[in-house]
């Protein structure tokens, strides 16, 4: 009865495996889609493909088998359930009633392209329209990519000096990342307050599905979309693209993306845009686990974003936030108590109430710990763990607090006259795996309300035989 | 013949049933709730109470509590 909610952040392919068939197989129309879902295989599956592309019959499946030892099966199995779930291969029936299996065509054809070249061009490289008077570097695209990103932040917490367009807004609030009483600005969610603590990469990736989501709702083409998105995972940063020959769908989409820092146009009706970083590592998703990923890694995603490695924790609660983000100072409040504040450097201390009260807002202890560790200051690295026991123990016992008392609700069983009628009961709803606890010696059980039923009509079946 | 009744099963550690006992017993939550005593770490409860027990719980751990840090 918890009424945690837990925000699930799916990598690519198990949103993918979601699509409708029709879809995936539009998708798979275009070789830059084809090469990024191929990029995110695991590799036995990779080996698999490649083995298989320029194949043009089926493969029976009894030989596909013998590609692994023993010993791997389980993971033989797990690439045909992938391969089978991203459509990529289909089970066929060979002369003399074998069962083979065949890559999808569709994929088949346009992964070579993507390998070999060939095709048409992907995206228009805005050669002909010669060099751009206001060309941006690296450097600046990351700073403008990341101003925008954390605009949106902003925006989220509350901050008086961000202000983002309608489109968005709504966005956010249809994503369940804020909410909005009539006629009053938006606020924040349970949703959102675990939103803001993951990192960057996982927050795109988040926003993006959100996006992907609602995109079929504003009228756009899924597949339009989800095409443009990997074939900018395949630009090159720093050089600019032509908006030449894109549709009126495409170019609103790409309005969008401006917005969220993904792309750098210098004005709206410019003829060229620049893809930034976060469009590049985009179609990556997050393929790490966040929550076993160690610090340096978790930081690994996007580098120069300047919000990496600014805390100190010390064994007495407190903390020392080096930075002058408003951001992150209001990121780290929400789940302690602001003790001072200095130009380059907060100091707060996490407290029970401060905790219990993030808690309550539906930030988990995992999440907060997840969160001090990825930000960790280069001086806090050094030392293993990385955070001190005593505090990422204080946290989690402060959580457990919550959780002492575990509810279930049920429908109890007592009274029975007879040990076998409480045995044929119990086995029953153990069949149906809805008993949720027994006590053979007292002949009580509890089962699930939504089992109930089934066993009351078997015992009044039961009942009648007797 | 078989009795059936819905409610809630709480599962918690044996000092906690205890409180629950006390809870139950002194009618401080207006009322009596505890449906069975099941065993040690187990008891079956009216559902209505869930809310309110909770928040009586963490009243309980409130009291209990000390600040540890010092500013």
């Amino acid at each position: 009865m918890k009424l945690r909610v837990q925000l699930q952040c799916k990598n690519l392919h198990e949103y993918l495996k979601e699509l409708t068939p029709e879809i995936l197989d539009r998708l798979y129309n275009h070789p830059a889609t084809c090469l990024a879902v191929y990029r995110e295989l695991p590799p036995l599956a990779k080996n698999y493909v490649m083995r298989m592309l320029f194949l043009d019959h089926p493969l029976p499946q009894a030989a596909v088998a013998l590609w692994v030892k023993k010993g791997s099966q389980k993971d033989h199995d797990q690439c045909v359930s992938v391969l089978t779930g991203l459509r990529l291969w289909h089970s066929q029936h060979l002369q003399g009633g074998l069962q083979g299996f065949v890559l999808n065509p569709v994929f088949k054809d346009n992964l070579r392209i993507a390998l070999l070249g060939g095709g048409k061009p992907w995206a228009d490289e805005g050669a002909n329209l010669g060099p751009d008077r206001h060309a941006r570097d690296v450097e600046s695209l990351d700073r403008y990519a990341m101003e925008r990103w954390e605009v949106i932040l902003h925006f989220m917490v509350g901050s008086p000096s961000a202000a983002v367009s309608q489109d968005l807004a709504q966005l956010l609030i249809q994503a369940g990342l804020m909410k909005s009483e009539t006629g009053e600005a938006p606020c924040i969610t349970s949703a959102g307050f675990q939103f803001l603590l993951l990192d960057t990469a996982s927050q795109l990736w988040y926003f993006t599905l959100q996006y992907l989501k609602t995109a079929q709702s504003r009228g756009m083409d899924l597949v339009e979309i989800l095409s443009f998105l990997f074939q900018l995972s395949f630009s090159t940063l720093g050089r600019d693209y032509s908006v030449e020959g894109m549709s009126e769908s495409l170019l609103t989409f790409l309005q969008h993306l401006r917005e969220f820092g993904l792309v750098f146009q210098r004005k709206r009706k410019s003829r060229r845009y620049y893809p930034t970083r976060l469009a590049i590592t985009l179609a990556a998703g997050v393929t790490a686990n966040p929550a076993s990923g160690s610090a340096s890694s978790a930081l690994g995603a996007i580098p120069g974003t300047g919000d990496t490695g600014f805390i100190v924790v010390e064994t007495n609660y407190r903390i020392y936030a080096y930075t002058n983000s408003e951001l992150q100072i209001a990121l780290v409040a929400l789940f302690s108590e602001m003790l001072y504040r200095f130009p380059n450097l907060v100091v707060a201390q996490v407290t029970r109430e401060s905790v219990q009260q993030a808690i309550s807002n539906g930030i988990t202890a995992q999440q907060i710990i997840h969160f001090l560790r990825t930000r960790a200051h280069p001086v806090m690295l050094k030392q293993t763990p990385v955070l001190p026991p005593t505090i990422t123990d204080q946290i989690r016992l402060w959580e457990l607090e919550k959780d002492r008392l575990q509810f279930t609700e049920g429908v109890l069983y007592n009274q029975f006259l007879s040990q076998a009628d409480f045995e044929v009961l119990r086995d029953r709803a153990q069949g149906l795996g809805v008993l949720v606890w027994q006590n053979p010696a007292h002949r009580v059980m509890v089962v699930t309300p939504h089992g109930h039923s089934e066993v009351k009509r078997f015992w009044k079946r039961q009942k009648s035989h007797s | 013949m078989v009795n059936v009744l819905k409610g809630v099963l709480v599962e918690c550690d044996p000092a906690m049933k205890q409180f629950l006992l006390y809870l139950d017993e002194t009618s401080a939550l207006g009322k009596k709730f505890i449906i069975q005593d099941l065993d040690d770490t187990h008891v079956f409860i009216l559902a209505e109470v869930v809310q309110i027990l909770q928040e009586r719980v963490g009243e309980l751990m409130d009291q209990n509590s000390f600040p540890i840090t010092q500013k």
